[in-house]
């Protein structure tokens, strides 16, 4: 037979590529048009020049997937990992985030749109906003990946300068810009792009230095936190208790950005508690320097001793900067400072950024004071000494007690001081979309992902969850005989509610195998929803709870708090919800009831002939997932107050499923992950792309995760087995294709 | 006749171990149909404490199909399974019992086909075994409660142990789909043990392994039966092994008990040498 080039698959991957492209064109765009000209968006992206930037897009594609093989092995050398982080991040600063807050989107583009016509902005504010910003990320980027390409050290050393060179303009131009207009900043975008520069500089100096042939990251990681395990968080530290400290606003007399010694000037004689004035003026920068020399020392001198004394200093500090924050607003609001009404108004990042650097740097104190410099443990096992018991289910992300330590305080110091410096809108995103869809998630990866059994109703639980809250409190039209109780004392009842009813459902259901109890489940969670629409008597149908559910209160009887309109408030409570119930769940993933579900999802004859009462142990998932939604429920509908059946459509359910399939099933930080991705993403995209399109773009982003990482964004270490073999040296990702067919195949 | 002939006579059974009074299974006229297929045909047998019964039989004979029987996996439509597994337990029946129950009363067996949790770890494996018999609740396991932290040390002790008898400690932490096959082969067998039962049903243990694998298997099953003073119950295709461990053997064919008896009278039984063999009759049918 004659090899023909049309029917090659060369050719047909390079029509897919080009093919990719114009769907590409597609779907980027404004998109407008009206009833009677139904072509014009279609018009708009193919019929114009731009059409070949996304055929050449296409083109790139094709070039890469032809030659993946040829250029697979300079991702080995040393300094790509970093180089890729740091090009990604400054193309996030300088795409995604905010550039100065208060005009309206405020991203970079907008604001290099308007700072040309500023007269007397400074010229290098100038030049930066109008043209420099992208060439300079680019040449540094190309002299970087030049040096590494070309191996010769002096271009390293030029894309080492310029990284120095970006990560000092940013945010010069970035205030100076800050100072030319009157409205309170919060922006971020300058903070990263220099986060982003100062991770180029290293990769450009790991290229100029290193002298290993390749490189690999997650040791080299490794190796860090076994020779000085505080680093990464004193450096960290550092730079944000630096910007914070520096350049970041504090407070916001008249909508203008006062830094931290803006802010001391201004409440000069003005009545402020001494504590606060000497923090303004000199304490804050005394309390900081010698947080960060304690914190530095215990990082050198890997002493624990001096590491709980830079955990000490860093509480302390933390509260102090806490104390001030509070004190200083108040007297703002006194003040009748902006229409401020009470503490906590009217504040910039700064503050924020300062507990997170004071609360990053007694982090390092406390990872040099528990760390344990023993390689590896053994244990006494009737005198004989033996390798102690490793669980098969320690994810990927974690590879020692060191490195879990340190991500899981970057992501507190995150969660805790990242939300004051939001919008009321994210801050509303971050609780009722991200928080509550992350605790489902939780719960579903029980089912779903430790438990094995696909469950398609889960929904139902959490408006289970939500109207037994809601009948508790007395929102609806049928009242408790008891007389009715607080969200707070609600959140047992609900639980013990959505038990009963997760036993319910399992116990005649749970004999069916996967594809049948997928069917079944979804049945039950429409039930739920259409009972709940029908059952005007009882659940007051679409007209929701009436009157509201109230916001929750904590009365401990000496200290008394009540929840308001606030968002900030609740994700506080959220937070601390999470954190008990993943602490719970980790310990029940680790014990018998958890090993007996992996046995469960594996091999259920297998797990039979070994004694595992593998129906309890089915309903015992089931019913701890449910309770875990009633949870959600719970907090749901004593959050937003007027809930409908709305909420509970069938679309969430499946939601639920995808976030934790995307996140990596059976992986605990990975449901988290992958529901705050699957979450954040919607709510991002409505300012980036018009609102059909939405779906479409999470269905992008779906679809490339499971075709290259289909593990999920954060593989369970026990699943990754399943997928990839068991040699568990192997790198996890896999892929969802047999291999010889799809992209990779070798032609 | 030379792979039935009696070698390794430094293995040779101990009958002394054998208490015919006390009777573990007691199977009678037990039929199992599949729609029209009978695959197992007014099967009677009788296993009795301490010993190594053996079941034998061409491919198709229903070996595997009593194994199940015997464990409830499958319910047969005739005849009655009492079962006394552990030393002075009352016989009660096995029919309509679940597995796991059945598993509670004593019985453990390992699979022909290999299955075990391959994405646990070896040790991991065995302690789903052990702490089917452990009591704390999910509750105290998440609290950590002071049962919970006892069971969790008192599992992991015995999982060790286990792991030691079979040979196994290096591998510990090891997943159990990633263990060489002759290692597979004995975790399988460590995590029926785990379970602490009073008979071990062991279905072809020593398929896929090779000569030296097979005389460490049989010096293990050896161990088991006497050390342990666990009965087995053994499916093997292997005469040479079984025809040296077992203290009795019941051949079956087509679903029906063709012989039963010591290793001696088997080889001898002409039922035997006809179902193996082929019947002579039918050799002899000119072309």
């Amino acid at each position: 037979m004659k090899s023909n080039v049309f029917s090659s698959p060369v050719f047909k991957r390079l029509l897919a590529c080009l093919a990719l492209g114009f769907a590409l064109a597609i779907m980027v765009g404004p998109q407008q048009g009206t009833q009677q000209d139904y072509g014009l968006a279609f018009r708009q992206a193919v019929f114009a020049p731009r059409i070949f930037l996304f055929l050449g897009i296409g083109l790139l594609v094709f070039v890469l997937v032809t030659y993946w093989s040829k250029i697979t092995p300079y991702f080995h050398r040393s300094g790509v990992a970093p180089l890729a982080v740091g090009l990604v991040t400054v193309v996030a600063a300088q795409t995604l985030l905010k550039w100065h807050d208060p005009t309206g989107d405020g991203k970079f583009h907008t604001v290099s749109d308007a700072a040309v016509n500023i007269d007397g902005l400074a010229p290098l504010a100038q030049v930066y906003f109008s043209w420099l910003a992208w060439p300079l990320l680019f040449v540094t980027v190309l002299l970087a990946g030049s040096a590494i390409v070309l191996e010769k050290r002096p271009i390293a050393w030029g894309a080492a300068v310029l990284a120095i060179a970006g990560a000092f303009i940013a945010p010069v131009a970035q205030s100076a810009y800050a100072a030319t207009t009157t409205r309170i900043d919060h922006s971020l975008g300058a903070g990263s792009a220099v986060s982003g520069y100062l991770v180029l500089l290293g990769a450009a100096v790991t290229i100029a230095m290193s002298k290993q042939e390749s490189a690999d990251t997650k040791a080299f990681f490794g190796r860090v936190l076994t020779w000085r395990p505080g680093l990464p968080l004193a450096v960290l530290g550092l730079i944000v208790g630096t910007l914070g400290l520096a350049s970041a606003t504090w407070f916001s007399p008249s909508k203008t950005n006062a830094t931290l010694t803006d802010t001391a000037t201004f409440f000069t004689g003005k009545g402020l508690a001494p504590i606060a004035e000497a923090y303004l003026s000199f304490l804050g920068f005394i309390l900081f320097g010698l947080t960060l020399i304690a914190a530095a020392a215990a990082t050198y001198l890997r002493n624990k001793i001096v590491g709980w004394v830079a955990f000490a200093l860093g509480l302390v500090s933390l509260y102090l900067t806490l104390n001030t924050m509070y004190l200083f607003s108040s007297a703002g609001a006194s003040l009748k400072i902006d229409q401020a009404s009470g503490p906590w108004q009217n504040l910039g990042s700064g503050g924020w950024m300062a507990s997170a650097a004071f609360f990053l740097f007694a982090g390092a104190g406390f990872v040099v004071a528990t760390a344990d410099w023993k390689k590896a443990k053994t244990i006494i096992v009737n005198g004989l000494k033996v390798a102690a018991p490793k669980s098969s289910d320690h994810g990927g992300l974690f590879g020692n007690a060191t490195a879990t330590k340190t991500l899981l305080l970057v992501v507190f110091a995150a969660a805790l001081f990242y939300p004051p410096t939001a919008t009321s809108f994210w801050q509303a995103v971050l609780v009722t979309q991200i928080g509550i869809y992350v605790l489902l998630a939780i719960g579903l990866n029980v089912v779903v992902g430790w438990a094995g059994l696909l469950d398609l109703g889960f929904i139902a639980f959490y408006a289970i969850g939500s109207y037994a809250t809601a009948y508790l409190v007395g929102s609806l039209p049928i009242k408790p005989p008891w007389g009715v109780i607080s969200p707070m004392l609600a959140i047992p009842f609900a639980i013990a509610i959505c038990l009963v009813a997760g036993v319910l459902l399992g116990g005649p259901t749970l004999r069916l195998r996967g594809d049948y109890l997928a069917i079944v489940t979804l049945g039950f969670g429409e039930i739920v929803r259409i009972v709940a629409i029908n059952a005007d008597g009882v659940t007051n149908s679409t007209r929701g709870p009436s009157p509201q559910v109230p916001h929750p209160v904590i009365d401990l009887g000496f200290i008394r708090f009540e929840f308001g309109l606030n968002q900030l408030q609740y994700w506080y409570l959220l937070l601390i919800i999470i954190v008990i119930v993943v602490v719970l769940f980790r310990a029940l993933e680790e014990s018998r009831t958890g090993r007996a579900w992996a046995a469960v999802r594996e091999d259920e004859i297998a797990a039979q002939a070994s004694g595992v009462n593998t129906f309890r142990i089915k309903l015992l998932a089931f019913a701890i997932g449910a309770s875990t939604s009633g949870l959600a429920g719970v907090f749901f509908a004593s959050d937003v107050g007027f809930f409908t059946p709305d909420n509970f459509i069938l679309n969430n359910s499946i939601l639920v499923v995808a976030y934790v399939v995307f996140g990596g099933m059976g992986s605990l930080p990975g449901a988290m992950a992958g529901a705050a991705v699957l979450t954040w993403l919607p709510e991002f995209l409505k300012d980036q792309v018009p609102a059909e399109d939405r779906q479409m773009w999470i269905g992008a982003v779906v679809l490339l995760m499971m075709i290259f990482r289909p593990g999920g964004l954060i593989p369970a270490k026990r699943r990754a087995a399943e997928l990839h073999g068991y040699d568990i040296d192997e790198p996890l990702e896999g892929s969802a294709v047999p291999a010889g067919e799809g992209m990779g195949a070798k032609s | 006749m030379t792979s039935l002939s009696k070698e390794g006579n430094e293995l040779a059974p101990d009958q002394s171990m054998v208490d015919i009074r006390d009777v573990i299974y007691d199977v009678s006229d037990v039929t199992l149909r599949f729609g029209g297929v009978t695959s197992l045909n007014n099967i009677s047998l009788k296993m009795y404490r301490g010993e190594i019964l053996a079941i034998i039989g061409p491919n198709g004979a229903g070996k595997t199909s009593l194994f199940n029987s015997l464990t409830g996996v499958y319910t047969p439509q005739e005849g009655t399974i009492n079962l006394a597994a552990r030393v002075g337990d009352s016989p009660s029946s096995v029919l309509g019992k679940k597995t796991h129950i059945i598993n509670h009363l004593g019985v453990a067996r390992t699979f022909q086909n290999i299955r075990l949790f391959p994405a646990l770890t070896a040790l991991e494996n065995i302690k789903v075994g052990i702490e089917t018999r452990m009591k704390a609740s999910p509750v105290e396991s998440m609290l950590h409660l002071p049962r919970a932290r006892r069971e969790e040390k008192e599992s992991t002790a015995r999982a060790y142990e286990l792991l030691r008898e079979m040979g196994l400690t290096k591998r510990a932490n090891d997943l159990a789909g990633s263990l060489a096959y002759g290692e597979q082969r004995r975790l399988e067998i460590a995590r029926a043990l785990g379970t602490d039962p009073g008979v071990i049903l062991l279905d072809e243990p020593a398929a896929g392994t090779n000569p030296a694998e097979k005389r460490e298997l049989a010096d293990l099953i050896m161990r088991i039966n006497k050390k342990d003073g666990i009965s087995v119950l053994l499916i093997e295709h292997d005469m040479k092994l079984v025809m040296s461990i077992a203290h009795r053997l019941v051949v079956l064919n087509f679903g029906q008990k063709i012989a039963e008896g010591t290793p001696d009278q088997i080889q001898k039984n002409p039922a035997v040498i006809a179902a193996y063999l082929g019947s002579t009759d039918e050799e002899e049918v000119p072309a």
